[in-house]
């Protein structure tokens, strides 16, 4: 079911410039549960696979459900623009971090600064969302299988084919 | 549900300030996360989730229930999870148009106007909240107290003896005590799903006798759905200037532009709110509100005003009866009688709408119209100039409606609308449930013929 593909250097490109995510999981009952992300990057050794960033206490709920069955779901939006994507797989798991996810959390935080300036959001106020302390910031690594143009209009949700634009 | 955190202290987050995420599971298991445009309280017990569009999450909460969403304050950052079940889907009446409206905000706010479309308000039943850990700012510094405000308000209600007093006293107490400086109180005319403004403050003009149909703008919707509207954000398909000429140009009244008194109001208001005004299950009125700041009405103001008026309806209804004998107000002095040597004020009225016309230019129509036309001809053939509001009531000239037929409320509009025009010709109280015509010059009375405008 994995493909190789699905993760296109423009997916890839896109998804990586620091958005604003959410990530979801559902566990064995049914019962879809979410966190806000704080960050993405490709896996250095895996290009197929990312690595999302979570603050640990917040996703306890997120964690829990991947640890019984991997499933996941992203949903990653521009503010300003409103262009929105979801990726789905089948094999996340919580992974040690590295220095380089650790190093990625302010860049991040730094350009969802300028991003929600934007629109108004003030500074105080999205450094209080995105704050985590390093050692709460954990790592969850997975292989997109499947994407979704989610941009607000009638064609939101439509599964985008590999290498497809992006909405 | 848990005792500490209630819907109730977190409507904040239920603005539509800030998105909240979505997470919903396919019947296979497989999650699905996507971003609300709208999450609105309904109750402590329930959110309304927009529906816009079909999709996998529209799939998802008919097969599974089961969703949770990720919501936050748009003042601390703070974020809450809300275990939520879908209960069903409404696609018309008082919650879906309050969605509708809060939606156009929304919409324009965030630059998706055109592309927002509600299809339905979905219901759900929240079954858990979790405070999801995590930094936040302080909260803001509190705003003055509304719960005394609207106590002041209502001990000021409680003493008016007249409607006229009434509507005056509201309007102050707005001003003074909730620091409401945009408002407009408007008489519902059932038998002609129309409002008309009876008082305004902090126009240019007073807009005495203006109407707005029912359903039209957020003052209409209110009135139709009898349910408070409120957009705290610019929304231009709900802006007057916008929404009344479009319905007019389209319709059958293209042609009577001209002949209608111009509604005041703000020409884009970033904050609106319409409260109807009720006895019973009667509509009395619509209180509408506006602001050129955003969000200068929160569900607190909304809840304030919604009180105000639930004290208000009653008071309207019962001083409507009541001012017939007493109102409670001297009796103006009378005016000499008419320069005789004047030009003659040229008065024609149009029997088939009640429109009025002096030297030419529109003034009123409807019932206010055929009450001073009804006047007027008795002045010409009597000489009367003193009324009772009694003998008013039993005129079958003025075609009120038998019940609730808001004689007092179009005899203020009336008398209003002909001191705004600073008309030769005014209404004015002579005491004891008696009004009178005072005339600056003498009158030529011409009906019919060929409609002006």
């Amino acid at each position: 079911m994995t493909s190789p593909t699905v993760l296109t250097p423009a997916l890839a490109d896109f998804v990586t410039s620091h958005l604003s995510i959410h990530l979801a999981a559902s566990d064995d009952r049914g019962i879809a549960t979410l966190v806000r992300g704080l960050g993405c990057r490709r896996d250095p050794t895996t290009a197929s696979r990312l690595r999302m960033l979570v603050a640990a206490p917040q996703a306890e709920p997120v964690l829990r459900a991947l640890a019984t069955n991997g499933r996941i779901a992203v949903v990653f939006s521009e503010p300003e623009s409103h262009r929105t994507v979801q990726l789905k797989g089948h094999d996340a798991h919580r992974v040690e971090r590295d220095p380089d996810d650790t190093a990625l959390l302010a860049p991040y935080i730094n350009t969802m600064v300028s991003r929600l300036a934007t629109v108004g959001t003030p500074e105080a106020f999205v450094r209080a969302l995105l704050h985590c302390p390093t050692e709460a910031l954990c790592i969850v690594r997975f292989t997109p299988d499947e994407v979704f143009g989610q941009t607000p209009g009638p064609q939101a949700g439509q599964r985008l084919a590999t290498g497809s634009a992006l909405p | 549900m848990n005792t500490v955190l209630n819907l109730d202290s977190l409507r904040s987050c239920l603005e539509g300030i800030l998105p909240a995420g979505l997470a919903t599971c396919a019947p296979d298991g497989t999650p699905n996360v996507t971003y609300v445009s709208q999450l609105m309280y309904v109750d402590p017990e329930h959110v309304a989730l927009s529906f816009q569009f079909f999709n996998k999450t529209r799939e998802n909460i008919l097969a599974n229930p089961h969703a949770t969403v990720l919501m936050m304050d748009p003042d601390t950052a703070a974020r809450y999870r809300l275990s939520i079940r879908y209960l069903r889907t409404e696609t018309a009446g008082p919650l879906f148009e309050r969605m509708k409206a809060t939606l156009a905000g929304i919409a324009s706010h965030t630059g998706m106007a055109g592309v927002f479309r509600l299809r339905g308000a979905d219901i759900y039943r929240v079954l858990a909240i979790e405070a999801v850990p995590g930094h936040s700012l302080p909260p803001p510094v509190a705003r003055a107290p509304l719960l005394p405000a609207l106590r002041r308000s209502v001990d000021a209600l409680a003493g008016c003896r007249s409607l006229e007093h009434l509507i005056d006293t509201l309007a102050q107490c707005l001003e003074r005590h909730f620091g409401i400086t945009h408002q407009m109180l408007l008489m519902a005319d059932a038998t002609r799903q129309r409002l008309y403004i009876v008082a305004s403050r902090g126009y240019a003009s007073s807009g005495a006798g203006a109407e707005i149909p029912y359903g039209v703008g957020v003052i209409g919707v209110a009135a139709r759905e009898q349910t408070p509207i409120r957009i705290i954000f610019p929304a231009a398909e709900y802006a007057y200037s916008r929404a009344i000429r479009e319905q007019l140009e389209g319709g059958e009244l293209a042609d009577r532009l001209e002949a209608s008194i111009p509604l005041p109001g703000l020409p884009d208001p970033s904050s609106q709110l319409a409260v109807p005004v009720r006895a019973g299950d009667r509509l009395m009125a619509v209180l509408y509100v506006e602001s050129d700041q955003q969000y200068r009405f929160d569900y607190d103001m909304e809840d304030a005003l919604v009180a105000l008026c639930a004290m208000l309806g009653p008071c309207m209804c019962a001083l409507q009866f009541e001012a017939l004998d007493d109102d409670g107000t001297p009796a103006t002095p009378a005016r000499p009688p008419p320069d005789a040597a004047a030009p003659p004020l040229r008065v024609r009225y149009f029997a088939q709408d009640g429109s009025i016309f002096l030297d030419d230019t529109y003034l009123i129509k409807g019932v206010a119209g055929s009450i001073l036309w009804a006047l007027l001809q008795d002045h010409e053939a009597l000489g009367r100039c003193e009324f009772s509001k009694r003998e008013l009531r039993l005129d079958p000239r003025l075609r009120l409606p038998e019940v609730a037929d808001n004689l007092d409320a179009r005899l203020i509009l009336l008398s209003r609308r002909l001191a705004d025009r600073e008309a030769d010709l005014r209404i004015e109280k002579a005491g004891r449930g008696r009004i009178r015509l005072a005339l600056a010059r003498p009158v030529s009375l011409i009906a019919g013929g060929v409609q002006a405008a």
